[in-house]
């Protein structure tokens, strides 16, 4: 035999064998990861100082941008934007750069693990087989009606999983919920278009094509829907196309990093955002000689004086606002989070419709749908939460199931979650870091990293086109930790029966290409294909798939046709101050686990590390408060202990506070680092059931302690501090 | 009756002036040295304790503080951005000019031959050479990668580079260098006389036989050795005097050569030269006075007279410093550069400003109140406590020169005041270290140039002509 | 063998009214939102470590880039200075590189940029002194990164340890990839083929980086324009970095 067996066809067998193995890997789970090697032994694949870059999908909100990730041998080194992708165009936000730092993050949690009493931190490490199991059982062995999922507002892929798992399984729908989309009133906003337009959608503000903008508390550059594509906008607006450059109003009791960036800023009483909206709607039908239902029965000088915007500024703006080529009015943040913030974001939006600017370029449009979405859909409002909430102190909720979202951290505390959560039967936490619901979670099963995920994001806001943004692994998974979706597709194999039915995949990435099968000989694509392997492929490839055709829709619907009734705000407590809570520009609503977030200084305060209340200085002085004192800040709902800020650039009567900080969980780097305003947040809402967190009426004393804050600013060269120039 | 009355004051003329010049009340020259043996050799258990603590200090405070920070980094210290210096460099300007005292008494003087000088040369030039030990641990301190520092001298090296030339570091390092080798040389010297002298003073089979016996070179006090040592003192008086000048200028073009407000000035040389002196001096009186109060026999060599001359000295240094204080300062003003303006308003109005103000009573207002007085600049004690305060208030206008107007630049943003850290540790080490060296000194090295003192001795005599007593001084060398 | 020393040049050696260097960047100030990716972006690119609550409140932080702003007037007038982003300005006649005295920060003459070489750095901090846009950082500790951070950090990128002075290299490792990938392909790096990572970043592309010496590039035109300035100008640093006013 040896004998026989020659050169040629020992090549012969070789090639076949390797080719056998390319093929049986190529195709398996294997090489969908891409392996970590020390750099001393590498592979023979990877060239030496030769990066690979993975499209993906940037998971620190759910804008969906698309993210293209730098990797050597394995390991991800530096994130930048997708140039291709429409909501991004190769742009990344502060939050989008760090999210290497949750990646890599030294506080992740490693193991499956079962805590041995909630909140005792005492966990011990399970393996998959028996987490699977644990999932099973509470699957298949619980009344369907009591198994909750709750769901952060990204990755949708997993959300559609587990919709057609609580369909399968006859539970009730999955419920998303996420802190920035309760501060930025997406709920509120939705249905402001509902109730104007009839359609409830995404509405879509073109800044880019606009000369003036007056933005009613829209904190569109910071944390608000789609920052990165406003701030694209924004920029063009600013270089002016064919306006020359264009101007940005901006209403709100604090200078916000937003209206920091406007040429007039103007400090509204919090709540009278909609009269003054209606004020300017009167005038500026006035100066365009168009007499309009909508406005007609408006008081200016009564809305003057309530708001604290003099009669001769709003006649101001009311003829600015009419003169303009492409005004637009946007609603949002903090105005909308009223009593009344339904009715002001009807007052602004019908602003638009006064100066033409519905469906217009630099006016309002509404967004596509992504591609294979059928309707508009929004998380869950504060009304919704609060729902779900007495269902689970009514004892109705036997099993809970947790994914990318902190609702012990990001809901009002005054709702009682964390209480709500002892009636609770079995809570599963499918976080990736340890925060403060996973450590009141009974079990603990860790999903991946976004960035070592797949997945694919429907792009709600910020883009013209119809965008679905496709994630995929950039490097493998660094612990021991494993798709929640895998998690669900094993558990529901293994419960079997009409649930393994519902859900034949093998794995998550099959379960991904039954939906994009919805998609191939889509027309107009960015790319086509003939079939699913080739279209994953590109998807891949390409970081998803989108339309390269615009499709923002015009609204319609007689606006001005009824007088707009703006009703005055109630607010909520007692207390001489205004709260006004802002989310932390840098930090969004998960980020005070990265070192380098935190590191980063607030743009507006240059805070570094901390958190903090902002005070006028007068204000202060009147307090008897200094910068660094702790204040006690007590609303109807809590209290909370703060850092002074005195800030130059807020209403003397409100005191402004940033979230994002103020974690009891979370890693080294969050825990236990400031304050968070949500401890201080009611349960008042408007009409959209938003809550209305800006609502809120707070007392503020002295403690007596100091604690310093880290700023990058020079107190002494930027307000004269110690020089003798105090302001 | 009337002759010897008249006698009697000549004579008590006589006896006064003896008292009051040690020039002029000389002694057997066996016994004065005998005195300087034992003023070497008395030692008290008192000075043990202090010896033993001021060890610990320079143990624990300068080199286990700096072996910390070497280990963690200038993190551990007060250094921060704006202010990157601190008082490392603080430190090394203050003790650069104390330096500068022992060259200016020693070598200036020497060559204008003011016989005062006589009895405390010495002392002086000790100063110089432990200062700038001091100095040098300071400067060394400061850098980030201080086992590096062998990069900053010019010596061949596989990097193939010399050091930067254009950079006043580098010339800093070279002046310092030169001066710590010239003034080690200037004062070894003359000394060289007096380890003969202690040489044939110490019994044989001792340990400071031998020391001795090296250090001195085999000198004999033939007729050529005298001829070259004094040939060689006269070359390194006069040669030294430049060195010395140059130094502090050079160290104050660190300053100088930069591009800050504030640090720009032209004056600066002159103006840190004066500065040095001035805390110079200051620390040679608070020497003579501890040297006189402590050590045996010392009130015979060192006297009212001077104290005297050095208070005259003190003063008119101080009126130096206000000059080129107030000239720099006017300057500055004047030029009205609004971050020059602004750092000015930082002096005297920032949270620092009682240090401005403090600078200006102890360096000026307190030396022309007190030492305007012939009778009160006489004394020790209070010439003590003027050197010391003056020593603050120098060591506090090195302050204001650096951590704070370093906290003033052209960036407001980044304005930020400077909190020490550990390099006050590391400076309390630095005083330690400077009077442990001091006083390990005294025990192995006559303190007193005793073949100075006789030297002038013999040159003086008092003449009695009719009814007035005089001084005599034969010309010397 | 003997081993031949010499003094590089540190400086360049431009006549008035010749072109200035050669990679360039222009920051329009207008339409800076001030929203710190370009700081996040440059940290990660450039293994630049965090320090921690107190260093960094006590003016250690280590950003190779800041935003600085001010604020006119008082309430309710007031008004925040436009952003500014300050990051070394590759000075062309810069403060910092004369006075250091291990030559560990350099004038590239083929770059036209200024260099800090980490390894010859002795920790004299005089550059930074010298500084006048004081944009420099200096590594006052070791700064930790816990597990597995590590793994973050760029290969192409030195990680500095305690006691060397860092800054700003206009992502010098950026520009010699170019260059390679360039001369691979026999020609020149052509006008935005790459990008510092805080221009790649900015979601509004307020910064703008390339070749200054190329009239023709994005840059040339924006700092060629009326709304150019160089930040302290009057010191006569030539600064590449041109921030463009308030439209």
């Amino acid at each position: 035999m040896t004998d026989n067996f020659s050169r040629r066809d020992f090549l012969k067998l070789a090639s076949v064998g390797a080719a056998t193995t390319a093929i049986l890997t190529g195709c398996g789970p294997a090489s969908r990861y891409v392996t970590r090697e020390p750099y001393t032994q590498m592979p023979e694949y990877t060239y030496n100082g030769q990066s690979t870059y993975y499209a993906t999908t940037c998971r620190e909100c759910a804008a969906g941008c698309g993210l293209v990730v730098r990797t050597m041998q394995g390991r991800a080194l530096k994130v930048e934007g997708n140039k291709n992708h429409p909501a991004n165009l190769g742009k990344t936000c502060v939050r989008g750069q760090a999210t290497l730092h949750g990646l890599y993050n030294p506080d992740r949690v490693q193991d499956p693990a079962k805590q041995s009493k909630r909140g005792s931190r005492d966990f011990s490490n399970m393996d998959w087989d028996a987490a699977i199991a644990v999932v099973a059982d509470a699957l298949k062995n619980t009344d369907p009606a009591g198994v909750a999922f709750l769901m952060g507002m990204a990755p949708d892929h997993l959300f559609d999983l587990v919709s057609d798992l609580a369909k399968a399984v006859g539970a009730p729908t999955p419920i998303r919920f996420g802190a920035l989309g309760m501060f930025e009133a997406r709920a509120t906003l939705g249905k402001a278009v509902e109730n104007l337009f009839g359609q409830a959608a995404m509405p879509f503000f073109d800044l880019g094509k606009s000369d003036l903008v007056f933005s009613f508390g829209a904190n569109f550059l910071e944390t608000w829907l789609a920052p990165v594509a406003f701030t694209r906008g924004f920029a063009n607006m600013r270089r002016g196309g064919g306006h020359g450059r264009g101007t940005l109003v901006h209403f709100e009791p604090r200078m916000s990093q937003t209206a920091s960036k406007a040429d007039m800023w103007i400090p509204i009483t919090p709540g009278t955002e909609g009269l003054v909206a209606l004020a300017i709607g009167r005038i500026a039908a006035e100066a365009r000689g168009a007499t309009s239902a909508a406005f007609e029965n408006v008081d200016v000088e009564a809305i003057a004086s309530a708001s604290g915007v003099s009669a001769e500024k709003l006649d101001e703006l009311g003829k600015l606002f009419a003169s303009a080529d492409a005004a637009l009015a946007i609603p949002g943040g903090a105005a909308l989070a009223h009593s009344n913030g339904l009715e002001t974001a009807e007052a602004v939006l019908a602003l638009n419709a006064l100066v033409g600017g519905l469906g217009r370029a630099g006016g309002v449009l509404l967004a596509p749908l992504a591609p294979m979405q059928t309707e508009f859909s929004r998380p869950a409002n504060i009304a919704e939460m609060a729902d779900f909430v007495e269902k689970m102190k009514g004892g109705k909720i036997k099993t809970l199931f947790v994914h990318g979202v902190n609702p012990v951290f990001e809901l009002p505390k005054s709702l009682g979650f964390e209480d709500a959560l002892k009636s609770v039967g079995t809570v599963i936490s499918f976080a990736t870091f340890p925060d403060e619901t996973a450590m009141q979670a009974d079990y603990v099963f860790p999903d991946h990293h976004g960035l070592e995920s797949w997945g694919y994001q429907r792009v709600a806001a910020g883009s013209s086109q119809s965008a679905l943004s496709g994630a995929q692994p950039v490097v493998s998974p660094y612990y021991n930790t494993r798709a929640t979706a895998d998690v669900f597709l094993a558990a529901a194999a293994s419960a079997g029966g009409a649930l393994a039915q519902a859900l034949p995949f093998k794995d998550e990435v099959e379960f991904i290409q039954s939906k994009l099968v919805a998609l191939v000989g889509e027309g107009d694509g960015y790319f086509g294909a003939p079939e699913i392997n080739t279209f994953t492929a590109y998807f891949q490839q390409y970081g998803g798939w989108w339309k390269t055709v615009e499709e923002l829709s015009t609204p319609s619907g007689d606006v001005l046709g009824k007088a707009i009734k703006v009703g005055e705000a109630k607010f909520a407590g007692e207390g001489e101050f205004y709260l006004h809570p802002f989310v932390s520009p840098v930090l969004g609503e998960a980020g005070a686990n990265k070192p380098w977030l935190q590191e980063v200084p607030d743009p507006t305060t240059t805070v570094m590390w901390g958190s903090w209340v902002e005070i006028h200085p007068e204000t202060a002085h009147e307090l008897g408060v200094d910068n660094d004192d702790v204040v006690l800040i007590t609303s109807e709902a809590g209290a909370v202990e703060a850092v002074v800020y005195k800030y130059p650039a807020i209403r003397p009567d409100t005191i402004a506070m940033p979230f994002g900080q103020g974690h009891s969980a979370y890693g080294r780097y969050a825990e236990g680092r400031g304050s968070n305003p949500a401890d201080l947040f009611g349960e008042q809402v408007n009409d959209a059931g938003d809550l209305a967190f800006a609502g809120m009426r707070v007392k503020v004393e002295k403690t007596g302690k100091t604690y310093p804050l880290a700023r990058l600013e020079s107190r002494m060269g930027v307000y004269g501090e110690a020089l003798g120039e105090e302001h | 009756m009337a002759s010897e009355k008249h006698n009697d004051h000549a004579h008590d003329h006589a006896a006064h002036l003896r008292e009051k010049h040690l020039m002029l009340d000389p002694l057997p020259r066996g016994q004065m040295n005998d005195m300087v043996m034992e003023s070497m050799r008395a030692t008290s258990w008192k000075f043990w304790v202090v010896f033993g603590v001021l060890s610990v200090i320079v143990a624990v405070f300068l080199f286990g503080a700096w072996g910390y920070m070497i280990a963690n980094g200038l993190g551990v210290a007060g250094v921060n951005r704006p202010s990157y210096w601190g008082i490392f460099l603080v430190n090394t300007v203050f003790w650069i000019g104390i330096s500068h005292a022992g060259t200016f008494i020693s070598a200036i003087l020497r060559v204008f031959k003011a016989e005062f000088r006589r009895p405390f040369t010495r002392a002086a030039e000790l100063m110089t050479t432990f200062g700038l030990v001091q100095a040098g641990f300071s400067i060394f301190m400061h850098m980030g990668r201080v086992w590096l520092s062998y990069w900053l001298m010019p010596i061949p090296n596989q990097r193939g580079l010399w050091p930067n030339f254009h950079s006043p570091l580098s010339w800093d390092l070279l002046a310092i260098t030169t001066y710590l080798l010239s003034s080690t040389m200037y004062l070894f010297l003359p000394l060289i006389p007096d380890l003969a002298m202690a040489r044939d003073r110490t019994p044989d089979g001792t340990w400071q036989k031998t020391f001795y016996r090296v250090l001195a070179l085999g000198f004999r006090g033939t007729e050529g050795e005298w001829t070259h040592l004094r040939n060689a003192m006269n070359i390194f008086a006069w040669a030294i005097i430049p060195v010395m000048f140059s130094v502090h200028t050079i160290v104050s073009w660190d300053f100088a050569a930069a591009t800050r407000p504030g640090w720009s000035s032209t004056i600066f040389g002159p103006y840190f030269i004066v500065g040095a002196l001035h805390s110079g001096m200051g620390a040679v009186a608070m020497v003579l006075a501890v040297i006189q109060s402590r050590m045996k026999h010392m009130k015979y060599f060192i006297r009212g007279e001077h104290f005297e001359g050095l208070g005259m000295l003190m003063l008119l240094v101080s009126m130096a410093w206000a000059y080129f204080f107030f000239n720099d300062y006017m300057v500055q003003w004047y030029g009205g550069d609004k971050w020059t303006q602004q750092l000015l308003h930082f002096h005297e109005a920032g949270p620092l400003g009682w240090m401005w103000f403090a600078m200006l009573v102890f360096n000026v207002a307190i030396p022309w109140v007190t030492l305007w007085n012939k009778k009160w600049r006489s004394n020790p004690w209070l010439l003590f406590t003027v050197g010391l305060l003056i020593n603050v208030g120098m060591w506090f206008e090195r302050y204001i020169i650096i951590p704070i107007s370093l906290t003033i630049n052209r960036m407001p943003f980044t304005w930020r005041m400077y909190t020490p850290g550990v390099e006050i540790y590391l400076g309390i080490g630095t005083v330690a270290f400077f009077i442990l060296l001091y006083m390990g000194a005294s025990r192995l090295i006559p303190l007193i140039p005793v073949w100075e003192v006789q030297e002038g001795q013999m040159a003086h005599s008092l003449k009695t002509y009719g009814r007035e007593t005089v001084v005599t001084v034969s010309e010397l060398e | 063998m003997t081993i031949e020393l010499k003094i590089p040049e540190y400086s360049a050696n431009w006549a008035e009214g010749e072109q200035q260097g050669k990679w360039g960047m222009a920051i329009d100030m207008d339409i800076c939102t001030g929203c710190q990716a370009c700081v996040a972006a440059c940290a990660m690119e450039n293994n630049i470590p965090f320090v921690g609550e107190a260093d960094s409140g006590y003016g250690r932080s280590m950003h190779w880039i800041r935003t600085e702003r001010f604020w006119e007037g008082e309430f309710p007038e007031i008004k925040m200075t436009p952003y500014q982003p300050v990051l070394c300005q590759q000075c062309g006649h810069a403060p910092c590189e004369p006075v250091c005295p291990a030559f560990a920060t350099v004038h590239s003459q083929a770059e036209a940029l200024n260099l800090q070489v980490y390894n010859r750095c002795v920790g004299t901090r005089y550059c930074a002194n010298n500084c006048p846009y004081q944009v420099r950082s200096f590594n006052w500790r070791d700064y930790e990164r816990p597990e597995p951070l590590p793994n973050q950090l760029n290969p192409d990128v030195t990680v500095r340890r305690r006691g060397v002075m860092e800054k700003c290299t206009f992502c010098i490792q950026r520009i010699h990839r170019a260059q390679d990938q360039a001369k691979a392909e026999g020609r020149e790096v052509a006008d935005g083929e790459f990008t510092t990572a805080c221009a790649q970043a900015c979601p509004a592309d307020a910064i703008v980086f390339g070749r200054i010496d190329d009239p023709e590039s994005a840059v040339s035109k924006l700092a060629g324009g009326a709304r150019g300035f160089h930040m302290l100008e009057e010191l006569g640093t030539l600064p590449a970095v041109t921030y463009l006013k308030g439209g």
